[in-house]
């Protein structure tokens, strides 16, 4: 037996890990051995489960709770651990209101900084060159022709850049005629989209 | 751009067929949550392949058990290879790809590394106050 002491493998950091699974796809995409698409309807059916419903609580809230909307307005990140939920890229999170006025929209013009523990994780297309650039140029089309979200020229658009410091997320309106529905109903009615801001919530 | 939207029932069929694979693998630990970004897509890369044809699901299976062996007889001590189950599913998935022929290890450095050498874009690290765009009402 020798006395050297186990070397444990090379322990690599979460980046170089990621790095090396974005790499793997890379490659495999290339080689014709799966799609994007397919990544990304995988990835979807877990991602209902680890992600936007969490957000949806959190919208619920603040539809049925001024005092809490409030509060998450001003200060989302701890507002939102009152609930219970936070963790990696949500260190700091700003919750922007949409009015029949302004209608806000998140991208990250850079690579893929999203809030996480409210929205789980980012679509596919939310990472692409395509909508970061185009929705920062052209939002109100992109909206339109890209998601069929046709906004009144009477509403502002405004799109906000998430960066790896400070994560945006959308507070979408309470759509009409949901009056008498428990917070956990209207949780259950708001979409991924509409906390993106390329969708609405629609009337049940 | 936006892809599809499927509804709730297809997705949760689409699901309990993946669960089929995934309960006859060593288990994960705790309660199947995901801690990574990465190891999300870890896991729906083995399973997209898988779907291609590129492996019997029982090789990858295999390929995984023996990943997570290996670290065991290393001496699976946390404190000094902390345990990682996507890291070994990453491993697995490595080996039944490369054992296939499709990939090299060398590639995959290689392509690893000008990933992380790839600059991050000046004041993406400060906090963005004002909206980036307006498309103001008119």
């Amino acid at each position: 037996m020798s006395s050297t002491p186990i070397q444990p493998p090379s322990i690599r950091t979460q980046e170089e890990i990621a790095a090396r699974v974005k790499a793997l796809e890379a490659i495999m995409i290339e080689k014709g051995i799966m799609t994007t698409e397919a990544v990304d309807r995988l990835t979807e059916i877990y991602e209902k489960e680890v992600g936007p419903q969490l957000g949806a609580a959190v919208v619920a809230k603040a539809w049925t709770d001024p005092e809490f909307k409030e509060r998450l307005l001003s200060d989302g990140t701890g507002t939102c651990r009152e609930l219970g939920i936070g963790g990696l890229q949500g260190e700091d999170m700003v919750v922007v209101e949409n009015t029949e006025t302004v209608h806000n929209v998140i991208v990250c013009t850079l690579c893929s900084c999203y809030p996480w523990p409210v929205l789980g994780l980012p679509p596919n297309w939310y990472k692409g060159p395509e909508y970061r650039a185009r929705i920062v140029r052209e939002p109100r089309k992109v909206l339109r022709d890209d998601f069929g979200l046709d906004l009144p020229d009477s509403v502002e658009v405004r799109v906000w850049d998430s960066s790896s410091e400070m994560r945006y997320w959308v507070l979408p309106r309470r759509p009409e005629g949901t009056d008498g529905m428990s917070e956990r109903a209207l949780a259950g009615i708001v979409t991924r989209d509409s906390m993106i801001g390329t969708g609405v919530v629609p009337a049940p | 751009m936006t892809g599809f939207r499927p509804d709730a029932t297809e997705l949760g069929d689409a699901r309990r067929r993946v669960e089929a694979l995934v309960a006859e693998l060593p288990a994960r630990p705790g309660d199947e949550s995901f801690d990574e970004p990465w190891e999300l897509r870890a896991f729906a890369m083995a399973v997209a392949a898988y779907h291609n044809g590129q492996y019997e699901w029982s090789e990858f299976q295999l390929s995984l058990i023996e990943s997570i062996r290996r670290w065991e007889a290393e001496g699976g001590d946390a404190e000094s290879a902390p345990w990682s189950y996507y890291e070994h599913w990453l491993t697995a998935l490595e080996t039944v790809l490369a054992g296939n022929g499709v990939l090299s290890d060398a590639l995959l450095d290689d392509r690893t590394r000008e990933i992380l050498a790839t600059p991050r874009a000046k004041n993406h690290h400060e906090p963005h106050y004002e909206p980036v765009a307006i498309d103001p009402a008119r």
